[in-house]
C-alpha cells in the first residue's frame, strides 16, 4: 500500500531499513527508561549496585545514541515524502526560498480562496435563478422544479416526426428561407437554412431548442471534407461572425420552455430579417458602414437594422 | 469571390501617376487597410485574320485574352459585348496555334499591377496602368467578399468607395444591370477590365493625335 502512495523519488529500501532503525530506536530508549525506573538492582556493597547501574545505564544510552545515528543516516537516503502537506505536491511550492521572485505560493492559495468563493456566490445565484422562468433546457433542479413538476421534461422528448412538421411548416412559411434537415448523429436534428442568396445558417439543435448557430456567406463551405455539416469553423467574413454573435444572443432572447415551436418560429422569423443584410442602412446613422461592417443588428421585436454599436 | 467593382481614377491636377496611386494608396491606409500582396491583370488583344473576314457584313472582332493574378490557373477569353469563356492557363498556347484565324495585335498589350489591400471584408486593387512602356492611367478594384448579388451591395460599395475616392467614385458598373438576381462570378470582374481598358487605350490616342 505504500507504495502506492509514496512519489517514486523515495527509496523504498532505505524506507523500510528506517522504520526497522525507528523500532531499534524505541526499544533501546525504553531500556534507558527501564533502567531508570528499575534503579539500583540488589548487590553485595553499595559501590557494587552503583557500579551496575552506571555500567547498565551508560551502555544503553550508548544504544540509543547509536540507533540514533543509524536513523539519522537512512532518513538522508529516504529522500522527502511529499504527502505530509495539506496542497499535496502544490505545498511544496511554500518550500521555494525567493518567495520575492516567484511568489507561487501566495498566488496560489489566493487563487484557492477565490475559488472557494466564487463557487459559494455561483451556489448562490444558481438558487435565484432556479426561481426565475428563464430557462432553456429542464435540467435544473430546486425550489421550481418542484412548483412545475414533469411540464418540461416532455419538450425534450418530442418525436422526431413532431420536429420535422414544425420544421416543414416554418420552411414553407418563408419562401426566400429553404431549410434542410438532417438527423446525421441519431435523433437529434441539424438544420441547414439558406437565406435568399445572403446567407447560410447552420442549426444545431436538440429536441425543438436550438443549441447553436453559425452564420456564413451564401459562397462559403458548409460541409467539411466527407460531407457532413460542418458545425465548427466560423466564417471567413468579419460580417457573418457578427451575425452569429447576434444569433446566439436571439437564442437567449427567443426563450418560452413551454412553447418551443413558437420560439423556433420567432427565432427564424427574426433570422429572415437578414435577407437585406447588404441593402438596408442602419435605423439610426442613415449609413451603410461603420469600421467596414454594414448594419448587423436587428432588433429582436421591430427587425430594424442597426449598427452593433448603434443599438440600444 | 464576392461583388467587384473596377473603376478608373483619374490622375490628380499636377500629379504623376506614381503620385497619385500614392496618395491613393495613403488614404486607404489611413483608413485602417492592411497591405497583402500583389496584383496583376492583363489584356492581349487579338483580331480576327483576315481571311476569315470577307463573308458579306461581317466585320472583324476584336478578341481580348486576358490573366488576373487572383485566378492563376485561368485565362479568360472575351469578345466586346460578347461572351466570356474561361479557360485553363494553356488557352495561351492554344491561341499560338490557331494564329491563321486570330493575330496578336502585340502593341496593344495593356495590363495593370499594383498592391493588393485588405479592410475588413473589403479587398483594395490600386493599379498603374500600362501599355507598353509607359503608364497610361490608375485602376481601382474594390471587392466585397461576403456578397453575390451585384445590386444587393452596390450602395455599401459606393459609400466605402466614396470613403477613400471621394467624387471619383464611379457610377453603377454596366455589368451590374444584367445581372438581376444572378450570382456574381469572375468573368463579370474581367469584363469590367476589359471595359476600362479599352476607355484608357481610346484617352490615349487623343494626345498622340491632337497638340499639347
Ligand atoms: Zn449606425
Amino acid at each position: 500500500m505504500a507504495e502506492g502512495v509514496l512519489s517514486p523519488g523515495v527509496n523504498l529500501e532505505a524506507f523500510s531499513q528506517a522504520i526497522a532503525a525507528i523500532q531499534a530506536l524505541r526499544s533501546s530508549v525504553t531500556r534507558v527508561f527501564d533502567c531508570l525506573k528499575d534503579g539500583m538492582r540488589n548487590k553485595e556493597t553499595l559501590e557494587g549496585r552503583e557500579k551496575g547501574f552506571v555500567a547498565a545505564f551508560q551502555e544503553s544510552l550508548h544504544s540509543v545514541s547509536r540507533d540514533l545515528g543509524e536513523l539519522e543516516r537512512l532518513s538522508n537516503l529516504v529522500g522527502k515524502p511529499s504527502e505530509n502537506h495539506p496542497l499535496h505536491n502544490s505545498g511544496l511550492l511554500s518550500l521555494d526560498p525567493v518567495q520575492d521572485k516567484t511568489p507561487l505560493y501566495s498566488q496560489l492559495l489566493q487563487a484557492y480562496k477565490w475559488s472557494n468563493k466564487l463557487q459559494y456566490h455561483a451556489g448562490l445565484a444558481s438558487g435565484l435563478l432556479n426561481q426565475q422562468s428563464l430557462k432553456r433546457s429542464a435540467n435544473q433542479m430546486g425550489v421550481s422544479a418542484k412548483r412545475r413538476p414533469k411540464a418540461q421534461p416532455t419538450t425534450l422528448v418530442l418525436p422526431p416526426q413532431y420536429v420535422d412538421d414544425v420544421i416543414s411548416r416554418i420552411d414553407r412559411m418563408f419562401p426566400e428561407m429553404s431549410i434542410q434537415l438532417s438527423r446525421p448523429n441519431g435523433t437529434s436534428a441539424m438544420l441547414l437554412v439558406t437565406l435568399g442568396k445572403v446567407l447560410k445558417v447552420i442549426v444545431v439543435m436538440r429536441s425543438l431548442f436550438i443549441d447553436r448557430t453559425i452564420v456564413k456567406g451564401y459562397n462559403e463551405n458548409v460541409h467539411t471534407e466527407d460531407g457532413k455539416l460542418d458545425i465548427w469553423s466560423k466564417s471567413n467574413y468579419q460580417v457573418f461572425q457578427k451575425v452569429t454573435d447576434h444569433a446566439t444572443t436571439a437564442l437567449l432572447h427567443y426563450q418560452l420552455p413551454q412553447m418551443p415551436d413558437v420560439v423556433v418560429r420567432s427565432f427564424m422569423t427574426w433570422l429572415r430579417s437578414y435577407i437585406k443584410l447588404f441593402q438596408a442602412p442602419c435605423q439610426r446613422c442613415g449609413k451603410f458602414l461603420q469600421d467596414g461592417l454594414p448594419p448587423t443588428w436587428r432588433d429582436f421585436r421591430t427587425l430594424e437594422a442597426f449598427h452593433d454599436t448603434c443599438r440600444q | 469571390m464576392g461583388v467587384t467593382c473596377v473603376a478608373q481614377v483619374p490622375v490628380a491636377e499636377g500629379k504623376s501617376v506614381q503620385q497619385t496611386v500614392e496618395l491613393l494608396t495613403r488614404k486607404l491606409e489611413l483608413l485602417g487597410a492592411e497591405k497583402q500582396g500583389t496584383f496583376c491583370v492583363d489584356c492581349e488583344t487579338y483580331h480576327t485574320a483576315a481571311s476569315t473576314i470577307g463573308s458579306q457584313g461581317q466585320t472583324g472582332k476584336l478578341m481580348y485574352v486576358m490573366h488576373n493574378s487572383e485566378y492563376p490557373l485561368s485565362c479568360f477569353a472575351l469578345f466586346e459585348n460578347g461572351p466570356c469563356l474561361i479557360a485553363d492557363a494553356n488557352f495561351d498556347i492554344l491561341m499560338v496555334k490557331l494564329k491563321g484565324f486570330f493575330q496578336n495585335a502585340k502593341a496593344n498589350k495593356i495590363e495593370s499591377r499594383g498592391t493588393r489591400y485588405q479592410y475588413c471584408d473589403f479587398l483594395v486593387k490600386v493599379g498603374t496602368v500600362t501599355m507598353g512602356p509607359s503608364a497610361r492611367g490608375i485602376s481601382v478594384e474594390v471587392e466585397y467578399g461576403p456578397c453575390v448579388i451585384a445590386n444587393d451591395c452596390w450602395n455599401l460599395l459606393m459609400e466605402f468607395m466614396q470613403s477613400f475616392m471621394g467624387s471619383h467614385a464611379p457610377g453603377v458598373p454596366s455589368v451590374f444591370g444584367t445581372k438581376h438576381d444572378s450570382v456574381y462570378g469572375p468573368a463579370d470582374t474581367m469584363v469590367q477590365y476589359m471595359e476600362l481598358f479599352n476607355k484608357i487605350r481610346k484617352q490615349q490616342q487623343v494626345p498622340v493625335a491632337g497638340i499639347r
